[in-house]
Parts: structure tokens; sequence; C-alpha cells
């Protein structure tokens, strides 16, 4: 397959602050890729690194492109959706559809106008008289009319309401995504996300703690739920991390097959929220 | 490609300013010459000689153009100074750069709207706001004869006198666009109070020279740079001043400057060659700005 985005040794340091410390990770082409980690792991600086905002260290190729040196004929190509990426208050949602017709020469105004039309936003109105879910609809709109092979989407549904981040995703992946097509998106919001992702990379403190199809997590990682005495029994199995619900103890573990394990208690695939979760908060948290 | 002229659509529907106020103007203009209360009084000494008659002629005319363009010396520094802070003040400038529109594009078309396409613009819609005022005013006095001789349309005099300023108005534009060039870069640089980051640095330069120096050579300087008179060639005139300060039509100036002389000038190619470095600045500062 071929890889649309590859990063190694890709570093960034604010000051003394190292965002990114030597990642390496590659996206296919065809995925949907959550980029998951807590606020300031360095999510977001991937992000920009991959969108050629900022000057990075060590090697990153995205769509066979240097992001910052190339920056303007890789933006033909890629397309983002940034929390921070705020549509001006001031520009009508008939000059936002004449300004991206005419600048990107991958857009399908029909398209976009079809899309537009489903909803209750008028061609007249001006940003700031939509709501805060109207205009990620309208944005939504923009970048789903848009030919792109890569859609970078950064914590697209902050703020957003229950229905209207349902009615996103969904959009999303009935009218976007297809084979051809990679979705990266950033969201501390697991949950949501974790059903309609092929793979998951989860970032801490600079670094990669985990990076793979959600299809492998099965035969990696195993979560057991034991009684406290069988847990007892479980622990030199060396789990990465365990925690207490309702006086039993779920241990997860990596790279054990699950029966050896199943003698101590109930196994299953770790969902990826659970997952994400463990690895944050174990192995030298 | 269509990107530039977008870039440029893209300014006016932001700016709205840039052409609502001289159209309001230049409507205020045309209804003030439907007021009948207008009066115009001409004696027939004023038009006796053919030069008298041509400044005349031409300082009615430049009435209709010269204030338009005097307004822009307002409106476009507060764009230039507004043109590159307002995306990272409203937090849109991500959303700009998610479009494949390069910075270089970004930048030179807000140069452009602020160098040629308002100052053109406004210089034409002058043109045809000279011409209905002219018309209305050629009805109302008709009945005037002298008044009337002297509305009588003349082609070459109007001609003349709108070339005058429109070589006067390319020549101001070069030689403030390295001043343009300065302010479009503190749009791009400064986080907050883009006016006063604007003013401080020429300010605080004087002072300090003037402080450890005692000198004011850089006070002079940019007296200079924003003096026009001298770039206009009316310095060449001995006896202007002295003229104006009898009480001379204004609208000799018309005929005693000299613009094109500014192309000789080499101060004008410096101010250029400083705007382009100024320019190529703003396009670095602009490429590594992503967020508010």
């Amino acid at each position: 397959m071929t890889q649309v985005i590859k990063a190694q040794a890709l570093g960034k340091s604010y000051g003394s602050l190292r965002a990114l410390d030597a990642v390496n990770f590659d996206v296919e082409a065809g995925r949907i890729v959550g980029l998951i980690g807590p606020n300031g792991a360095g999510k977001t600086t991937a992000l920009k690194a991959i969108l050629g905002l900022i000057p990075f260290e060590g090697e990153l190729v995205v769509m066979g492109k240097n992001p910052y040196t190339q920056r303007d004929s890789l933006m033909r190509e890629v397309c983002f959706i940034a929390d921070v990426a705020v549509m001006p208050r001031w520009l009508r949602v008939y000059q936002a559809l004449d300004f991206v017709a005419a600048v990107q020469p991958r857009f399908d105004r029909a398209r976009a106008e079809g899309f537009l039309k489903k909803t209750d936003i008028k061609s007249s109105s001006r940003v700031r008289e939509l709501s805060k879910g109207m205009v990620t609809q309208l944005h939504l709109a923009l970048i789903l009319a848009i030919d792109a092979r890569l859609l970078v989407l950064d914590e697209p549904t902050l703020g957003l309401d229950l229905l209207f981040r349902r009615q996103f995703y969904d959009t999303l992946l009935n009218d976007y995504f297809d084979k051809e097509r990679t979705i990266l998106v950033t969201t501390h919001q697991v949950e949501e996300v974790e059903n309609l992702l092929t793979d998951v990379i989860f970032i801490k403190r600079g670094r990669i703690a985990l990076a793979d199809a959600v299809e492998n997590l099965g035969a990696r990682y195993v979560q057991l739920t034991a009684s406290v005495e069988q847990a007892r029994l479980a622990r030199p199995l060396q789990p990465f991390y365990e925690r207490e619900v309702f006086g039993r103890v779920v241990l997860y573990f990596e790279g054990r097959s699950p029966q050896e394990l199943q003698q101590f208690g109930e196994i299953r695939t770790p969902s990826i929220a659970d997952l994400f979760v463990a690895k944050m908060q174990g192995e030298g948290a | 490609m269509k990107t530039m002229p977008m870039l440029i659509r893209r300014e006016l529907w932001e700016h709205r300013a840039l052409w609502v106020v001289p159209l309001v103007i230049a409507g205020l203009i045309v209804v003030a010459a439907m007021f009948p209360h207008a009066s115009m009084q001409i004696d027939s000494a004023d038009i006796a000689t053919p030069e008298k008659y041509r400044g005349l002629f031409g300082l009615f005319h430049s009435a209709m153009t010269v204030p338009q363009l005097l307004l822009l010396s307002v409106l476009l520094p507060y764009y230039l100074i507004d043109c590159l802070f307002a995306e990272r003040k409203d937090r849109s400038i991500l959303f700009w750069k998610s479009l494949p529109v390069s910075d270089a594009e970004t930048v030179l078309s807000k140069l452009l709207v602020a160098l040629v396409v308002v100052p053109l613009g406004v210089f034409v819609l002058t043109l045809f706001t000279d011409v209905a005022a002219s018309a209305i005013l050629a009805v109302r006095f008709h009945g005037a004869p002298l008044v009337r001789a002297f509305l009588r349309w003349d082609t070459q005099a109007w001609l003349y006198t709108q070339g005058r300023i429109l070589a006067a108005l390319i020549v101001v534009l070069l030689w403030y666009a390295p001043i343009a060039a300065y302010l479009m870069l503190v749009s791009g640089w400064a986080k907050r109070s883009a006016f006063l980051w604007a003013a401080l640095p020429p300010l605080v330069a004087m002072l300090i020279e003037k402080i450890a120096f005692g000198t004011s050579y850089f006070a002079k300087f940019l007296g200079y740079r924003l003096k026009i008179s001298d770039i206009l060639g009316l310095h060449h005139e001995a006896g202007g001043q002295a003229a104006m300060a009898a009480g001379e039509h204004a609208s000799g100036m018309l005929d005693r400057m000299t613009p094109w002389t500014a192309f000789a000038n080499l101060d004008l190619w410096l101010g250029l060659a400083a705007t382009a470095g100024l320019v190529w600045l703003t396009i670095r500062v602009r490429r590594h700005q992503s967020d508010s």
C-alpha cells in the first residue's frame, strides 16, 4: 500500500520544551487514523508539521513531499479542519464557495451546494450569523467537496453538541471516505471516534506510546477482569496497567495470549478508550 | 490562474470601507451639484487668457477628484495596518492557510489592493463623478453666459487636468510604497495593538537619536519620505511658494508640477528596493504565523 505520511525521527522543540521527541510513524492510504493523546502531548505539533505550518527536525514526507518546503503544492491535495482554524466572521456563505472554487482546483462547487441544501444555512448568511454547529457544517461542506487525498481533522467537533458530533462523523464516513482517501483525526474524545478508526497512534509526552492497526490490537492486547486473589496470580505475567472496578481488578497485558490468561478470569480485547487510558497511565506514567 | 483576482475580491469583501466610503463621497458630490443653492460666480477676467481659463478649469475639475484621493491617505494606511492583523485577531489565519494559496500570493494581493486596485479604482470613480457633476451644473447654470462658457465641455483641457492628476497619483503611490510595505509588515508581525506598533518604532528611533546624539536626521528623513511636493517637482519652481503665498490659484500647482522627474530621482528607486525587501520580510513573517 502507498504511504501517505512517513515520519522518521520527527522532532520539534519549543524552547526547552520537547514537543515531539524523534517519533516514527507511517500512515498508509485508505486508512482512518486516530492520533490520540492528552492535551499537550504533541498532537497539534505533529499535525502542524504534517501540514507544513512549522519547521521540524528529522524526516517527514507527506504525499511524497516535504510539507514545509513544498507546502503550497501540498495544500492542493490536503485539506484540514482545525478547531483553531475558524472561519472569518465577516465571510458570507456564497463568498466562501466563490473563494474556494477559485483557489482550489479540486473543489466541486455543486457538491458543496448539495451538502448545504440539506442544512438550514442560507447562502447569503454571514458566518457570524450562524451557530457554531452550522459553521462546522459549512466548513465540512467545503472540505467534503474538495477531492483531497488526505484530510486532517484537529479536534473537529470541539464545542459541538452530541447531535452535531454524530452527524459530523456520519457525513464523513458516508460521503467522504473511500479506499483512496486517508483521514487523520486528533481528538481527546476517544469514545466518539473509536468505531470509525482503522488505525490508532497514541502519543504521550512527545513520544509514540502505541501505533497499530485496530485489527491487530486484539492479537496484541488482552484485558483481564479478575478477582483480587486471581489478579495476584496473574501479576507475574506483567500487566502494564491495572485498575480496580467494583472490587474486581482489571489488568492490561501486551503480548500475552488469551489462552495464557483465561484461567484467571474474564478476558476480552480492550476498547480503544480503555487501552488509551491504560497506555497513558501505565508504564512509568 | 484565478487566484489573484479572487484574493483581491476577498480583500474588498473584508474591508468594505475601501469602496463604500469613496462611493458614498462620490454620491454626495453628485447630490451637492444638484442642490439649488450651489452658486458659481465667474468674472470675465478669470477666463480672460487661455492660461487663466485652463487654470480655473483645472481647479474646478480637480476639486471633484483630489478630495477623494486625499481620503485615500486615511483609508489606505488604516487598511494596511489591519490587513494581516485581522486574520490573526479573528483566528481565521489557519482557515486561509488550509487552502492552496501561498503566503507570497496573499501578501502581494494585499499590497496590490492598497497601491493599485483601490487608488486607480477611486481615480476612475472620480472621473465619472466629475463628468456627472459637471453635466448637472452645466444644465443648471445654462442661463449664466460666463459660467456656461466655463462649463462648456473641453476634452483637451479635461484630459490635461486628469492626466496630470493621474501622473501625480502614480508617483505619490510609488513614493509611499515603502511606507505601505512597512505598515503591512507591522500588521503581519504585531501580536496586538498593530496601530501602536506601527507608530512606536519611528518615534522611539527619533527619541533615541535626539537623546544619544542630539540630532534629528531620522525625523528629517521621515519628513522627507512623507512629503510629496518635492517628488512631484513642485520645489523646482523658484517663485512657487511665493506665488502660493500671494494667493495665486492652487490651479497653478497643476501646471507647475513635474511628476515625471521623479523617475530620475534615485531616492524613488531606493524606496522601491526597500519596498521589495519589506514585502519579502512580510511574506516570511506570515509563513511562520500558524495561529493566534
